[in-house]
């Protein structure tokens, strides 16, 4: 019987050549979407699940409070993870680990890394990352010992055994051995790296890691105990900081409060900062996308297949005369609709394994390089069985009660049962369509907005050169910027300790409130010479900037923006001048008032920066030169550089495309959302023009007799849209509000942002009703250019 | 083998009620080869679907051999159909994307005949109906009178006891309605119960005995020698 159902299933959809390419393209692009973005969004959420341990693993993350605000910080300082362990049972090991950028120099050869771990040997215990060589005891127990990846390891020293090789570091102050070799780590880890130098290496070059509990620069990971309560833990810890450090916080006004956050909800959920992070909002945005494109497939196939409905009916009677029952027929149907589904199946699956370069490309990270290896086909089979159910059940019981009587009469005609529910549907194609369109043109209307909008400094035609590893850089920095300036081409020269879009410090910092108390908070700190201020063209609103005539300027003055005034709780830039200081060990006043600048991402609003002078502290210099020039200053540039770091290495960029590159992954999301809306369209589109070609073939003989009594092509055409364009009326009117919901929750993440301006809805509303009137008008023209009489005999 | 007592069929639209059966009481023994005539609009459509078991009566009742089918389920009536009735349309109902083989296999296959079984029924009735070199043909290959023989292969490959035939040469050429008559005449004298709706008297003239129905009732019957052109 089933092989009865196939045949004629599959000589059916032989038959209808072009209705069956509409649907098999329909659902394979429908479901190789949704096949892409399964695996994205199985790759995401599948971060840090590699590791055995990972039900036990926490992240310690600090709450700083201080009087004016609470900083939320994924880091902790270096004695709290050794002394948790040394405090509690429970905990079994403990990992610090601290993501650093480092120059590697073998012989001649130098290699800027910016994955490098330091971290405790202890780091093997608690994560699964996989030793190959050495063991987890003695590979990072001493200092000036690392563990290499094998991709590092190759890359440094070919084919030949890396163990017991070293490597130079830190300008080639350090020597570096390799005491183990570990398999690459998986992309799907929130701790990325491609070496781990020994901490004991720290704490030889200087660092006090016992005794510093105030600075924050270590991330801390426990392993607990099989069975430990990780909740009850956390609230033993407020007496453990009292413990240590009890008296310290209370002095400086200043407490830090420790928190344990599972190493699941690291990447995916954690509000804190991380190397890696994910966006459980994209997740959402992109399953609801996924779901979206399939049903729009799915939609198609329905409408397409109840349309067409009558043209089985009278195999249905046969059928049910000669002994078949509804049920039978149910089923028959189904399995027509699954093979279809099946059949797009088999190329869905091809096609996903074809696009996933281009789509790993498109979403920034290897997702997946073989379909077949991921362990997903199982669910695609699912999807696909699903999907062949969801789209044929419909179609399926419609066609199976038809009434022998009625069909096999031969002057069947389809009566407007399912008509609503078509329409119904083509409403919420557009919907869905329309949803997508708006979505995209906002997430590129706010992109846009983050690269035009002023940011309080002046970012284009700023190179950046680092100056990392220069000797006493407190004695040459005035001879550097002095030569810079020099080259022909460059306008302006300054030193800094940072730059807009680049990690800055964070201090410990004093400074007096309105009520002459000193207030101790964690500021960011820009350290810059003179000429920063005028050549990032940053406003002065109070005070005054940096001046080498006052000899006090570089050891006891301070420049702090609007917001570190707010948040002391001045209310006016004046008022903060001439007001006292503390930080770092320097005491002065404050001397100026500088408007916000955006130092990071739009996505954040501006924080409180204090900027003092510091020369020791100086590393990138930015050079103001004209687009003509800028090739002849980076080779003047750096043959300077070459005189004082002989053994660096010459790094540049332009301060624009670097601040612009904190918004990669946005961009990144909006070719993503702009891709799968160009398909949605598509596939809607197809699926119109099935609906349509098959009325205007139902209405062909209406046609014909208006023509004869006098209409003319453009009445027609005019006829046959005015259903569609109602019908996208009513889809703009409930996409309106959706699609303003969704992206409210995208553009939620950005501090800056526009707000969505009405006419997107009305312009997306614009784009799909030229979409379906084009549609429309060529399936019509066709039937209203035919002449009548040709018509009106094929009836 | 059937019997309808004070049968009735009302269609029923959104404004009126249309009566399409007013009372009909006939009687069909086995082996009988029954016309029902009478002019387009009297109900000798509907009674033959009734009669099929395609159809609710609206009224009366209906015994099938010793079952009374009147309030019979659709389900029901499928069972009870498939294997003891066999249908010819006007208009051949066979199903296009199925070879002739094919279409005439589809009863068995809802009898879950096994496929060997189901080769040899198909192959003697096709070879009976004179057809079987068209065997491998899809419906739209063959000539009307050829269509026909396939679908009266189709009604009888199961055996079935009873023969329900709605016009069954309407469609057809003199030349090819007249060899479909005597295909069916042949099965009725081998034993099936035929039953036929026609407007052409010559057809009639095959029957045992003729029916008229006018308006949903019947006003005449009579039997062949009376009739007979």
């Amino acid at each position: 019987m089933i092989k009865n159902y196939l045949k004629i299933a599959w000589r059916n959809i032989r038959k209808q050549k072009f209705y069956s390419f509409i649907n098999i393209l329909g659902l394979t692009i429908g479901m190789t979407c949704c096949f892409l973005i399964f695996m994205y969004v199985r790759f995401e959420l599948s971060y840090d699940s590699f590791h055995k341990n990972k039900d036990r693993i926490y992240r310690v993350v600090t709450d700083v409070k201080t009087p004016t605000e609470l900083i939320e910080a994924d880091i902790t300082s270096a004695p709290m993870g050794p002394n948790i362990k040394a405090d509690f049972p429970e905990v079994v090991s403990s990992v610090r680990i601290n993501l650093q950028n480092a120059l590697v120099t073998i012989g001649s050869n130098k290699y800027d890394e910016d994955r490098v771990a330091m971290a405790d040997s202890t780091l093997f215990d608690i994560f699964s990352f996989q030793l190959i060589r050495g063991t987890a005891k003695n590979a990072l127990a001493e200092p000036f010992t690392a563990v290499l990846t094998e991709s590092k390891a190759k890359k440094y020293f070919g084919s030949a055994d890396p163990m017991g090789k070293t490597f130079q570091m830190d300008g080639g102050k350090v020597t570096i051995k390799v005491t183990g070799l570990m398999k690459d780590v998986p992309e799907n880890s929130h701790l990325p790296f491609d070496m781990v130098i020994s901490m004991a290496t720290a704490e030889r070059m200087g660092q006090n890691l016992t005794e510093s509990w105030g600075n924050f620069g270590m991330l801390t990971y426990l392993l607990l105990a099989p069975g430990a309560d990780a909740a009850k833990l956390e609230k033993k810890l407020p007496a453990f900081m009292e413990s240590h450090i009890g008296s310290t916080m209370k002095r400086n006004n200043m407490y830090y409060t420790l928190h344990l956050e599972r190493l699941k909800d690291v990447y995916m959920t954690s509000k804190r900062p991380a190397a890696v992070k994910g966006s459980i909002t994209n997740i959402y945005i992109f399953s609801i996308v996924a779901v979206f494109i399939l049903l729009i497939a799915v939609i198609n196939f329905v409408n397409l297949a109840t349309a067409r409905a009558t043209e089985r009916a009278r195999e249905v009677g046969v059928r049910k005369s000669v002994g078949a029952y509804e049920s039978q027929l149910t089923f028959q149907f189904l399995c027509e609709t699954l093979l279809l589904s099946l059949f797009a199946f088999v190329l869905s699956v091809a096609l996903s394994q074809l696009l996933l370069p281009p789509f790993n490309l498109l979403a920034g990270k290897e997702i997946a390089y073989n379909i077949f290896l991921t362990g997903t086909i199982g669910w695609f089979l699912f999807i696909a069985i699903a999907v062949g159910l969801l789209a044929g059940i419909y179609p399926a019981l419609v066609l199976s009660s038809y009434k022998p009587v009625v069909v096999l009469k031969g002057a069947f005609s389809s009566s407007n049962k399912g008509l609503f529910l078509r329409r119904g549907l083509v409403v919420f194609q557009f919907v869905i369509t329309i949803v997508l369109i708006a979505g995209v043109m906002i997430v590129y209307y706010q992109l846009l907005y983050l690269q035009s909008r002023d940011l309080g400094f002046k970012k284009d035609q700023q190179l950046v050169v680092e100056f990392g590893g220069v000797d006493n850089m407190k004695e040459k920095w005035f001879d550097i910027r002095q030569q810079v300036l020099n080259v022909q081409g460059v306008s302006g020269a300054t030193f800094s300790s940072a730059i807009p879009g680049r990690f800055q410090n964070s201090a410990y910092s004093n400074i007096e409130m309105k009520n002459g108390e000193m207030q101790a908070s964690n500021i960011n700190l820009y350290f810059i010479d003179y000429d920063f201020i005028k050549q990032y063209e940053i406003k002065v609103l109070a005070g005054r900037a940096f001046s080498p005539q006052m000899a006090t300027d570089s050891t006891q003055a301070m420049l702090v923006n609007e917001a570190v005034v707010s948040s002391l709780g001045y209310s006016k830039p004046e008022e903060i001048i001439g007001k006292k200081f503390d930080q770092w060990g320097r005491k002065g006043t404050i001397i100026g008032v500088i408007k916000n600048f955006n130092y990071r991402s739009l996505k954040e609003a501006v924080s409180p920066l204090t900027l003092r002078i510091e020369p020791e502290a100086f590393v990138p210099m930015t050079i103001t030169v004209s687009p003509k020039d800028a090739k002849k200053v980076i080779a003047g540039v750096e043959a300077i550089y070459n005189r004082y770091v002989p053994e660096g290495r010459f790094n540049y960029f332009f301060v624009d495309d670097d601040f612009d590159r904190q918004y990669r992954g946005d961009f990144r999301f909006g070719q993503l959302v702009l891709t799968f809306a160009i398909l949605a369209i598509f596939l809607a589109t197809l699926g119109l023009l099935g609906l349509i070609s098959y009325i205007v073939i139902q209405r062909t003989k209406e046609i014909g007799i208006r023509k004869v009594l006098g209409a003319s092509v453009n009445n027609i055409l005019l006829l046959l849209s005015t259903d569609f364009i109602k019908l996208i009326a009513i889809a703009l009117l409930v996409a309106t509000p959706l699609a303003w919901y969704l992206m409210y929750q995208w553009l939620k993440d950005f501090a800056y942002r526009i707000d969505v301006p009405w006419w997107v809805f009305l312009a997306a509303g614009c784009v799909a009703v030229v979409i379906a009137l084009a549609t429309v008008s060529i399936q019509t023209m066709k039937a209203a250019m035919t002449n009548p009489v040709k018509s009106l005999r094929t009836e | 083998m059937i019997r309808t007592v004070n049968l009735q069929k009302i269609f029923t639209t959104e404004e009126i009620e249309t009566s399409a059966l007013n009372g009909i009481n006939m009687e069909v023994k086995e082996g009988e080869f029954v016309a029902i005539m009478g002019p387009s609009g009297c109900g000798k459509s509907t009674l033959l679907n009734i009669l099929g078991l395609l159809d609710n009566p609206s009224g009366g009742e209906y015994h099938f051999w010793d079952h009374e089918v009147a309030r019979m389920s659709e389900r029901q009536r499928a069972q009870l159909r498939k294997g003891s009735i066999g249908f010819v349309f006007q208009s051949f109902n066979l199903i296009d994307e199925l070879t002739v083989f094919e279409n005439v296999e589809l009863p068995l296959l809802y009898l879950k005949v096994p496929a060997s079984e189901r080769k040899d029924k198909v192959e003697k009735v096709l070879e009976r109906m004179n057809i079987m070199h068209r065997r491998n043909h899809f419906p739209q290959q063959l000539s009307g009178g050829q269509q026909q023989r396939v679908a009266i292969a189709r009604a009888v490959v199961a055996n079935p006891k009873m023969i329900l035939a709605d016009e069954p040469t309407g469609n057809l050429d003199s030349t090819n309605g007249e060899e479909v008559m005597k295909l069916l005449q042949e099965l009725n004298e081998a034993g099936t119960t035929m039953v036929m709706v026609t407007h052409s008297p010559y057809d009639a003239g095959f029957a045992h005995r003729v029916v008229n129905l006018f308006d949903g009732r019947v006003v005449t019957e009579n039997i062949k020698e009376q009739f007979h052109v």
